[in-house]
């Protein structure tokens, strides 16, 4: 962005110049917040006052997953809540971790937590093949 | 200089609670709070859901979480949480891209609570009304 | 009106940690939080101890937690806090007796932020930097701040890690950025927008509630992020 000014705040001050990864992040929040606003509010709703909990069951998501548009809106709600979500608890992180050390261990761990629920989610999501055969396969 | 070895870093929580803040850190604190609790349900809800690969009797049988009484009442924390962070959130953005509005922070968190009581109410309503119904 | 002054007391030599002592004053509502403190000091306890100076809100000495929220003492009536008065000292600074805190690490952040015009250009006409009354306006509010750390030590943000740059540093940071006669603003903005700087401001105006010169903190905050985000100081 600029270079030279980099360099002069570097000579100046004697610290390592940063790249805009704070600035994205924030970007981040912003736009994925607002994206969330309307599909989570949204998912949230729908499931429970256009479906209701009650009705909800295996079969239910199941059926619903055979329409790949679903299959995209339940993916998208994954990664950005999760994204957004995480972000969030590394900037507590950040404000309450101190010890650069800690900080790096306990960030790590979360970015451990973070790949393993995007991984399991997007699998579930992803991969769900849903044929009577296997509803009738899995019944007594 | 002798002073900077005696040197805290940061406030203990609860001191900092102490402080008597206006509506903006109480709506901070309950942004910060409800997105904790939302990023915890989130990790349960997708544990949950991935479980749907080990077939319908052990997904079937986990549905008791959003349907048992206690799993309602998880679900109205739920609402709580999601409905205040989106609006909060909202709030925050409006703010951010619309400088103009930067000055009036306190009439905007009210307005918010405006709109967040009466749907959450409704929305409370609705989730526990089964369980006097049955 | 007789009024209740309930202290955190400090003293390094004796205490391993501070406690609370009371002390009873006669004061009409007109007068200020500090008289109330000077009275305790010149006529029942003299080991109480305070910074102040000007004693008209102008020096930024006296910030203190009154009755839990930041404000200076010469600016708060006993009218507006009523009989019964909580001091301590503002939170985030080492404590290094009673109410006196000490202002290093605050000061530190305001150094960091080049507080002072940058421009090694010639003058157009040899002599001044003419500047229009618009351009003047562009910044006014931030040149008002008179560095009492209020607004810093009102922020959760600083509070949970103090190298968060802070309210008043970003709000100096402010007063020159916008300066049409200072040359720095990328080399500010830059420094601002590391991890320790603008973006751990997560908008709870803290700060502009307890700012006692009414800066408006948040607003000034808001404006270096867009620069930082559009990269631009014009606007």
């Amino acid at each position: 962005m600029n270079g030279n000014l980099s360099r002069a705040f570097v000579n100046r001050r004697g610290r390592v110049p940063h790249g805009n990864f704070e600035l994205y992040s924030w970007l981040f929040m912003r736009i994925s917040g607002l994206v969330l606003l309307i599909i989570a509010v949204f998912h949230l709703f729908y499931m429970h006052f256009a479906i209701g909990v009650d009705n909800i069951d295996y079969d239910l998501v199941a059926q619903r997953w055979t329409n790949p548009l679903w299959k995209i809106f339940d993916f998208f709600l994954l990664l950005f809540a999760l994204t957004h979500g995480i972000n969030g608890l590394r900037y507590i992180v950040d404000d309450y971790v101190h010890k650069p050390g800690w900080a790096v261990a306990v960030k790590s761990f979360i970015f451990l937590v973070y790949v393993t629920l995007l991984g399991l989610g997007a699998y579930i999501i992803l991969t769900f093949q849903f044929t009577p055969e296997s509803v009738q396969a899995a019944l007594p | 200089m002798a002073t900077r070895t005696v040197y805290r870093r940061g406030v203990p929580i609860l001191e900092g609670l102490r402080y008597r803040g206006r509506e903006g850190m109480f709506a901070w604190l309950l942004h910060r709070a409800s997105g904790l609790g939302i990023l915890l349900f989130l990790a349960l809800h997708i544990v949950d859901i991935f479980l749907m690969a080990f077939g319908p009797e052990i997904f079937n049988e986990l549905l008791v979480l959003y349907h048992a009484w206690w799993g309602r009442i998880m679900t109205v924390f739920l609402l709580f949480g999601v409905l205040f962070h989106a609006l909060n959130g909202f709030r925050i953005i409006v703010q951010d891209f619309w400088p103009k509005l930067w000055p009036y922070e306190r009439q905007l968190i009210w307005i918010e609570a405006a709109i967040f009581i009466p749907i959450f109410l409704w929305g409370a309503y609705q989730f526990l009304l089964p369980i006097f119904e049955h | 009106m007789k009024a209740t002054f309930r202290i955190q007391r400090f003293d390094p030599t004796k205490d391993k940690k501070p406690y609370y002592r009371e002390y009873q004053v006669e004061l009409d509502p007109t007068d200020r939080v500090l008289d109330g403190l000077n009275q305790i000091k010149w006529y029942q306890d003299g080991s109480l101890t305070f910074r102040r100076s000007c004693a008209h809100g102008v020096c930024g000495s006296d910030a203190m937690r009154i009755n839990g929220a930041n404000g200076l003492a010469c600016k708060v009536l006993m009218r507006d806090v009523g009989e019964k008065v909580t001091i301590e000292p503002i939170l985030g600074l080492p404590v290094i007796k009673d109410l006196i805190v000490d202002m290093e690490p605050f000061f530190a952040q305001y150094r960091s932020v080049m507080p002072y015009l940058v421009n090694d250009e010639v003058p157009p006409d040899g002599r001044e930097r003419i500047q229009s009354i618009e351009e003047r306006e562009r910044f006014d509010d931030t040149t008002k701040c008179i560095l009492c750390a209020a607004c810093t030590t009102a922020c959760p943000s600083f509070w949970a890690n103090d190298q968060f740059v802070g309210p008043a540093a970003i709000v100096n940071a402010h007063r020159f950025i916008f300066d049409s006669r200072d040359r720095a603003a990328r080399e500010r903005l830059d420094i601002l927008n590391s991890k320790t700087g603008v973006w751990r401001c997560r908008t709870i105006y803290n700060c502009t509630v307890a700012c006692p010169r009414e800066i408006q903190i948040t607003k000034a905050i808001g404006e270096v992020k867009q620069a930082i985000l559009y990269g631009e100081t014009t606007s």
